[in-house]
């Protein structure tokens, strides 16, 4: 190439001076060294990210077993203590009547009346009043 | 689409498909497939659209940059947040498109970089591009000279337009300006280079 090919005015030639400037370097090797480069690069992001991934993997999963495990063990004595509770509590004599065991307190009069009518015991304040009264 | 064939130099233009082409002739792999394929997660399908578009990109990178070894870096940086950003891409949109906008983008980031890394120090001329034997080094200096006048979007444009075929709305796409910038840009460095060149010449 002439060094006054540019000097023409023609833009086309100032263009040809311009992609000899700019040519892209010529030759599979190039290429193919940076395709190899570019590769490495995306191969680092993609091991980053499984490499990572990978190494937190194991340690969640075991971390998970061991605490549902433990959930399921706490849950199975909490539920095995509430039924022992049960069944000792049903054994034991009670100190106040049954009917006071389940309803210790009349709170209205309407509660005490049909205790009045169906009868009750002496024991409960409400009702050894009421039989005062009677 | 400008391609030169008559020099000798092989153009990344000669080799990869046209801009936003999808599909390929016989015996390529369909770009649409490799893209799909690459979101899946497979590498070598990633690898085979950098091997299709690595010298298109390298060339926009070059446009923009102002070294070889910045366009290098700014390819590698490309293809690097193309990879990242690849399960973003719609693959019925057109892949080199997208690409060569991530390139330029890249470049661009670099170039800023530069610039706040150089600030102290400016170059008194653009830096040599990639070096061909058998090119006169008087006109490399000359033209490079000329290209020292004219503003760095002014170069990036004409290099696009007059070296690898661009399009006016796609250089504007890639470097972020209206179409109508990219072609005023075009026709002011234009105008920029016959002045200087004719000084150049009547000095001589």
């Amino acid at each position: 190439m002439s060094d006054f090919r540019l000097l023409s005015h023609d833009d086309d030639e100032v263009a040809r001076g311009l992609r000899s400037l700019y040519a892209a370097p010529a030759g599979d090797a190039y290429w193919n060294e940076l395709e190899s480069r570019i590769m490495a690069r995306v191969a680092d992001v993609e091991l980053g990210w499984w490499t990572e991934l990978d190494r937190w993997v194991r340690p969640a999963l075991a971390a998970a077993a061991v605490l549902l495990l433990a959930t399921g063990l706490a849950m199975f004595r909490a539920h095995q203590m509430e039924a022992d509770i049960a069944v000792d509590n049903m054994l034991s004599s009670p100190s106040v009547p049954i009917s006071t065991a389940i309803r210790p307190s009349l709170d209205n009069d309407r509660d005490a009346r049909i205790r009045f009518l169906f009868g009750c015991s002496t024991q409960e304040p409400t009702c050894s009043a009421q039989s005062k009264q009677r | 689409m400008k391609v030169d064939t008559g020099h000798g130099l092989m153009t990344a233009t000669t080799i990869s498909p046209p801009f936003g082409m999808t599909s390929f002739a016989d015996g390529k792999p369909d770009e649409r497939a490799l893209v799909i394929a690459a979101q899946r997660g497979s590498s070598e399908s990633f690898a085979a659209l950098v091997r299709l578009h690595q010298r298109r990109a390298y060339a926009v990178c070059r446009a923009i940059v102002l070294t070889h070894e910045d366009a290098e870096d700014a390819v590698q940086e490309g293809f690097l947040h193309a990879f990242k950003a690849l399960d973003r891409f719609l693959p019925d949109q057109p892949f080199g498109a997208w690409l060569y906008r991530i390139m330029a983008n890249a470049s661009l980031d670099l170039v800023r970089r530069r610039k706040v890394r150089d600030a102290d120090e400016l170059p008194e001329t653009i830096p040599m591009p990639f070096r061909d034997p058998g090119e006169s080094d008087e006109l490399r200096r000359r033209l490079n000279m000329a290209l020292t006048k004219l503003t760095d979007r002014q170069r990036s444009v004409i290099v696009l337009h007059d070296v690898e075929g661009f399009t006016h709305g796609e250089i504007g796409e890639m470097l972020g300006i209206p179409e109508g910038t990219a072609r005023s840009d075009l026709h002011h460095a234009r105008a920029a280079l016959r002045r200087i060149l004719k000084d150049v010449r009547s000095d001589l």
